[in-house]
């Protein structure tokens, strides 16, 4: 039987493997799947303490869960207008690599 | 006397209908939506003034919160959002050459009613009292200040811009989340007047939960450091102003700043009751502060372009407030960080409006660009002098107040070192902005100067921000009243 740890050390993971991703990659596509594994890792965890920390009714915390369903569609405008803008950079300049990104430099 | 509620609403559908009318009439000229925005903006200004906060739509435990202090930055952020308009209006004609279109003005109208949307954001920032309400209002300012910055396609600068801010920017969303998620898990609330009176029905916070608890709140206060650009937080924030459309980084740096400033307030307000985690608190505020300021100036000093110095006079900014939050135990803290927002918002978005037009005559935003302003046209170079000097803070002008109000706090509160770092980063501040003034009256005029061209919406917005500057640097009683 998982308990609330077992749901935590997941998403702990998944949250290192995301900033780890976004951290170490050079592609900015790749970069950005990190960015969303990081948004699932609370995701999860949010979940997690809403079904094991329930109310004094029994009842799960469905604050938490709204939450959730709150940060999956921002996720997916913030992939939408994200994408859009990688688009548009990679018809400016052909690349989609951070080194490429040298135009602002003091 | 009406409830507070519908303004956001109306906002938002001023944007939705400005929309509409940019599909349905593609001949009209898309300046109009700007002056329509601007016209119902200031209505909606106007409105704020007959809201009283007793008769408001707010439960202590609700997730919308409209006190003085909402409301105050609701007139705060409805402000900037005009004076962005004006700037944008300025700012037009690079955005149409940046965006070649099959007819001319194509593209220019979602220029003038995105910041109408980031306006209800940051109204909705204001009042909010809960993390979820927290969360949404900031990525309805975060993502649409995506697009803007990122606004020009086809310029290189901007989407370089727009792709650095969009990464960051997710990465702060990650953060807040990840640390919501633990403050929640140990509180079992997301509203803060609710996880506030969490902490009160229990004696003593656990050891192991109070390390937790830190943790999540250690990474709210990384998310919300990125907002309001505080060093170690801050390195997106010289290339993204240096690349962004001007408006935008007037924009960006006034109101995204301000409204991360009301969340970290009302954010800290549950954390500090609890006397075992306050003062960790407090001491990574001075931490933030004191690198913040040493960073902010040092950095801006061999600067020679004018964005990029205002991005890392920005940063610097942004240490003198964290210094006030720090200062959060004296009563003086909350009106000298709101005194001193009120006056960056006028000398920043002052200087931003008179760098457009010189931008536009001199063909660049270098600070060499600005060479003999003083005879070429001396009232615009009156305008800049007058912003400079007030951000570095000569007495008589409103930003000497702002930072004397900061101080004053600080002082109460004895953090004397602290108060110390920002006497001396005040010193290195004016070596910077007097680097502009110099251009302006010690440089030979180039030979191939254009004349500058203001238009008159744009003067009369420039004469009533100066004239502010001086008016509350030297009177600010009747401005003290009003604040919350």
């Amino acid at each position: 039987m998982p308990t609330l740890a077992h749901y935590l050390y997941v998403s702990g993971a998944l949250f290192s493997i995301g900033l780890l991703g976004v951290l170490l990659r050079r592609n900015i596509l790749i970069i950005f799947m990190g960015l969303e594994l990081m948004l699932n890792a609370a995701n999860l965890s949010l979940v997690a303490f809403s079904r094991f920390h329930p109310g004094l009714d029994g009842l799960p915390g469905y604050n938490a869960q709204v939450l959730v369903f709150f940060i999956i569609t921002v996720a997916a405008a913030e992939v939408a207008v994200g994408l859009a803008i990688i688009v548009a950079l990679f018809r400016a300049k052909q690349t989609v690599h951070v080194e490429d990104l040298d135009t602002l430099k003091f | 006397m009406t409830p507070s509620f519908p303004i956001e609403f109306c906002v938002l559908f001023l944007g939705v209908v400005l929309l509409l009318a940019d599909a349905f009439f593609p001949d009209m000229d898309k300046r109009k939506l700007a002056h329509i925005a601007l016209v119902w903006l200031g209505g909606f200004l106007v409105a704020t003034f007959f809201l009283r906060p007793a008769l408001l739509w707010a439960s202590p435990a609700g997730f919308y919160l409209a006190d003085p202090l909402g409301i105050f930055f609701k007139q705060f952020a409805l402000v900037a959002t005009m004076l962005t308009l004006v700037l944008a209006i300025e700012y037009a004609p690079v955005v149409e050459r940046a965006i070649p279109g099959s007819k001319p003005g194509a593209g220019l109208g979602e220029f003038f009613i995105l910041p109408v949307f980031t306006c209800a954001g940051l109204m909705w920032m204001a009042s909010a009292a809960d993390f979820i309400m927290i969360f949404c209002a900031l990525e309805l300012v975060t993502i649409s200040f995506y697009i803007q910055v990122a606004y020009l396609r086809k310029c290189p600068a901007s989407l370089e811009a727009g792709t650095k801010f969009l990464i960051l920017g997710a990465l702060s969303t990650g953060f807040l989340v990840y640390g919501i998620t633990w403050i929640y898990g140990l509180s079992g609330q997301t509203g803060l007047s609710a996880i506030a009176g969490a902490f009160a029905g229990i004696p003593a916070i656990p050891q192991s939960s109070q390390t937790a608890l830190l943790f999540g709140l250690g990474l709210v206060l990384v998310a919300l450091g990125f907002k309001v650009a505080a060093a170690p937080f801050q390195f997106w924030v010289p290339d993204v102003y240096h690349g962004a459309p001007t408006p935008v980084t007037a924009f960006l740096s006034v109101g995204s700043k301000a409204a991360g400033f009301v969340v970290l307030m009302r954010v800290l307000g549950p954390f500090l009751t609890v006397p075992e985690i306050e003062t960790r608190v407090i001491t990574v505020l001075q931490v933030l502060a004191g690198i913040t300021l040493i960073y902010g100036n040092l950095a801006a000093m061999p600067q020679t372009n004018l964005k990029r110095l205002l991005g890392y006079s920005s940063i610097a900014h942004a240490g003198y407030l964290l210094m006030g939050v720090a200062s959060v135990g004296s009563p003086l803290a909350g009106r000298a960080i709101v005194f001193y927002l009120v006056g960056y918002l006028l000398m920043t978005f002052l200087a931003f409006l008179i760098l457009i037009p010189v931008a536009k005559a001199a063909g660049g935003d270098d600070i060499a660009h600005f060479n003999g302003l003083g005879r070429r046209s001396p009232g615009l170079a009156l305008a800049m002098l007058l912003a400079m000097l007030s951000l570095a803070g000569l007495p008589f002008t409103v930003g000497f107040l702002g930072k004397f109000f900061i101080f004053e706090a600080a002082m109460q509160e004895q953090q004397y070192f602290l108060v110390a770092i920002g006497v001396v980063t005040v010193a290195c501040g004016f070596y910077y902005y007097l680097k502009v003034v110099r251009a302006m009256y010690w440089q030979p005029v180039p030979v191939d100067a254009a004349p500058v061209e203001f238009s008159p919406l744009g003067r009369f917005a420039a004469a009533f921000l100066a004239a502010l500057i001086l008016i509350v640097g030297i009177f600010p009683k009747p401005i003290l009243d009003i604040l919350p």
